[in-house]
């Protein structure tokens, strides 16, 4: 094989020129383009990319086909991220200028950190303004707005939703087989789990080796023993090393020790594990908040059962039930929470106006709350809006419903945060600290006081 | 000699004269390149744009405290570096490295050698057996890892696997605690990578002088003393370009932990590779990550180089 040397020289420059161009254009590309401006594209037409972590594909599609109604040249394309994937696969995207037209953000310092991602939305306060009118913060949820408000006063996100922890999600019917009720002590609890136990039935699944899980089940213990002193030390007004929350750790270790745990809870995830063992009737208690009303549904539960690997889904009746007074003092538990997730729209897409028309229509339009009652994800930001029992298929609805229903009035009333006063370092800080003392190389005073003394260098 | 090297070129013109440096640079510079230059270019300048880039990026990335999406990164120096040497996670990380690959290439060594050493000896079934020990290798890790996260899970099928050979007693949660995960994680990576190393020394083992082994036999020697003396020094080339392998395999390990036991319980599974991810994803210690990088790829290159001495002197 041979070329002439002119012939060569001309090839290597083209060559060297074409890779050079190539290398410079995959370079640009990567740096990505510039940053957002004006409303870009049609508020009534276009194609809008949605990335989210939560609602599952499904009830995804619903919103999407219920928008589609009202603006049928929208086209809104769902791509659902796992939830431990969510982070990894949205930080690069948003970087690029390729990212997802809207996205889904959450408060706090965990998946999809409005800390982490509210820099790349634009900020959604004057489409409040031109939706609900200037007294539009009295007609959402307080803590939709204040939760997905980034430290410099921008609105990243329009809050779908809010959710709350600190219940407990009960199997009803493994219960009833048993003859067993809720337990509402800590040594009730024990019993109740010996019993379950006792006849290769699995107790309370918590996937303990995923933390924010952690986080829900210590914030329900030391608010059984001091209610509201978690949230002052998330606000940096109390210590971790207090006595409250070393006798939570110790509380939490006793249900390692006591067995109320699954076995090898540590080595758990909450999802799919937990989830999985919950679904799958191999344990009868799962710690879970209101986002877990959705799995009362037929359709709901039907598809958890099948995601959990057993053949052919038969529903049963999930409720749940207040965290016990583990620490025997009679607080009444407690509910915490926040916005579930907001939608943003990134300023980079070059179609912010379709996809502001999306958000918005999802979180300020009575039809779009309206879908997201009744899907039983989320309870609605807006005001006044609650699930249309009569369309939504309960599994056992004579127990579900009354159940649901006082769920659903009682996050009402709920002043305490959930996630958006943890950042992500408390959050991992908070996991040491639970996982040491679950197996047992630490003690809970020694992790309290790690714990804080973490807290206190991260200032 | 190839076809190619020994062909002349049209119009290519006799070298030049020493001294004379000017007036013929065109084709001057046509003659001093390369015949594969133009074949090889783009290549070279994407592995030296691109790779070289990021590692140079990384570097600056490591003097920065960013989260990795924010416009305004902050200038630390070298904080991020003095930070880590103080970051107990970070040593947990570096022993549990050390400790795998101690462990992982000494079973997968001793394992490899003895199926390359019973294959090649006249065996009934021997390709069969050399596909079951080589499969593993080829099955992608984030397929095995739900499985094998449900084979040691607490009611998983190695605690009944137990408790049916009358073992119950030893049965436990072993990916829930730390003293067993990092053990289980060391199965599962000799049980995924013996197969390379036996397909390595069956091939080394095929280019030792029969002559050699036949004479060592005449002599009375035993099949022990042949594999000790013979055997053995004839493949320790593959051994060390295996320990290599497995040196730096051991550093960027990330898959398995990271899908099996997320790096937990309490960092028990921590490696360079999951340490990194979880600065820079869920913490978004972006800078603090790329310091931890360019510390994973200096220990690397020092591994490397302290193996391809080993091999240089091995040769010599």
């Amino acid at each position: 094989m041979s070329f002439s040397s002119v012939g060569r020289t001309r090839l290597v420059r083209v060559v060297a020129a074409a890779a050079i161009g190539g290398l410079m254009l995959t370079v640009s590309a990567c740096a990505g383009g510039g940053g957002g401006g004006g409303e870009q594209g049609s508020a009534t037409e276009g194609e809008v990319n949605w990335w989210g972590f939560t609602p599952d594909l499904g009830v995804g599609e619903d919103y999407i086909a219920l928008f589609n109604e009202e603006y049928p040249d929208i086209k809104v394309n769902y791509k659902f991220v796992p939830i431990s994937q969510y982070d990894a696969a949205l930080r690069p995207a948003l970087a690029s200028s390729s990212g997802p037209d809207v996205y889904d953000v959450a408060p706090g310092g965990g998946i999809a950190s409005i800390t982490a991602f509210g820099g790349s939305a634009i900020d959604m306060t004057p489409v409040l303004e031109d939706s609900l009118g200037d007294d539009w913060a009295s007609q959402i949820a307080e803590n939709g707005v204040t939760g997905l408000t980034t430290s410099d006063g921008k609105l990243a996100g329009l809050p779908v939703g809010s959710t709350f922890g600190g219940t407990l999600w009960i199997n009803q019917e493994l219960f009833d087989k048993y003859s067993l009720t809720p337990p509402t002590t800590l040594d009730e609890w024990v019993e109740v789990c010996d019993t379950f136990r006792a006849n290769g039935v699995g107790c309370l699944a918590q996937g303990a080796g995923q933390v924010a899980f952690d986080q829900d089940t210590l914030q329900s213990i030391a608010d059984s023993i001091e209610p509201g002193l978690w949230t002052k030390a998330s606000k940096g007004d109390a210590d971790w090393s207090d006595p409250v929350f070393v006798e939570a750790l110790e509380i939490w270790k006793k249900l390692f020790d006591d067995e109320i745990m699954v076995p090898g809870a540590l080595g758990l995830q909450q999802y799919p594990d937990a989830n999985n063992l919950f679904q799958s009737q191999q344990a009868a208690m799962v710690m879970m908040g209101t986002w877990y009303m959705q799995y009362s549904t037929v359709a709901g539960m039907t598809a958890a059962i099948s995601a959990a690997g057993v053949g052919s889904p038969v529903p049963f009746t999930a409720i749940s039930i207040p965290f016990p007074d583990v620490s025997g003092n009679g607080n009444p538990a407690s509910l915490y929470g926040d916005p579930d997730y907001g939608l943003a729209v990134n300023s980079r897409s070059k179609a912010t106006a379709a996809a502001t028309t999306f958000a918005t229509w999802l979180t300020t339009t009575t039809a779009g709350q309206q879908a997201v009652a009744n899907a039983l994800n989320t309870i609605p930001s807006l005001k006044g809006v609650e699930p249309d029992w009569d369309n939504v298929e309960l599994v056992n609805p004579d127990v579900q419903r009354p159940s649901l229903q006082a769920l659903i009035a009682e996050t009402a009333t709920v002043k305490e945060p959930r996630l958006s006063l943890v950042s992500a370092d408390l959050q991992q800080a908070i996991g040491v600290a639970a996982t040491s003392v679950a197996g047992g190389q630490a003690t809970p005073e020694d992790a309290a006081k790690t714990l804080q003394e973490t807290m206190k260098r991260l200032g | 000699m190839t076809a190619m090297s020994t062909t002349t070129r049209p119009g290519a013109a006799s070298p030049p004269k020493a001294g004379k440096t000017s007036g013929g640079g065109p084709r001057r510079r046509r003659r001093s390149l390369p015949n594969g230059l133009p074949w090889i270019l783009p290549a070279l300048i994407v592995s030296v744009g691109l790779l070289y880039y990021s590692i140079g990026y990384t570097g600056y990335i490591s003097t920065l405290k960013w989260d990795g999406t924010s416009p305004n990164p902050e200038s630390v120096g070298l904080d991020n570096y003095g930070l880590l040497f103080t970051d107990p996670i970070f040593w947990t990380a570096l022993r549990n490295t050390v400790l795998f690959f101690l462990v992982t290439f000494g079973v997968q060594t001793a394992l490899g050698v003895f199926c390359a050493v019973l294959l090649h000896s006249r065996i009934r079934l021997a390709v069969v057996y050399r596909v079951l020990i080589f499969l593993p290798v080829v099955l992608a890790p984030a397929i095995m890892a739900p499985v094998f996260r449900q084979i040691y899970a607490a009611g998983g099928q190695f605690n009944d696997v137990l408790g049916f050979l009358g073992l119950g007693f030893l049965a436990q949660p072993w990916l829930a605690q730390s003293s067993t995960a990092l053990p289980v994680l060391m199965a599962i990576t000799i049980w995924q990578w013996t197969g390379l190393n036996f397909i390595l020394y069956f091939a080394a083992m095929g280019q030792i002088d029969s002559e050699i082994l036949e004479a060592a036999r005449i002599d009375g020697a035993s099949n022990w003393r042949i594999l000790v003396s013979i055997i053995w020094p004839g493949v320790r080339g593959t051994t060390i370009a295996l320990a290599m392998l497995s040196a730096i395999g051991a550093l960027k390990t990330f898959d398995i932990p990271y899908l099996v036991t997320l790096g937990g319980p309490n960092f028990a599974t921590e490696f360079l590779g999951t340490f990194i991810y979880r600065e820079s994803i869920p913490l978004a210690h972006v800078g603090y990550a790329g310091a931890i990088s360019i510390m994973l790829l200096l220990l690397a290159i020092v591994m490397a180089f302290i193996f391809g001495r080993r091999r240089n002197s091995e040769e010599r």
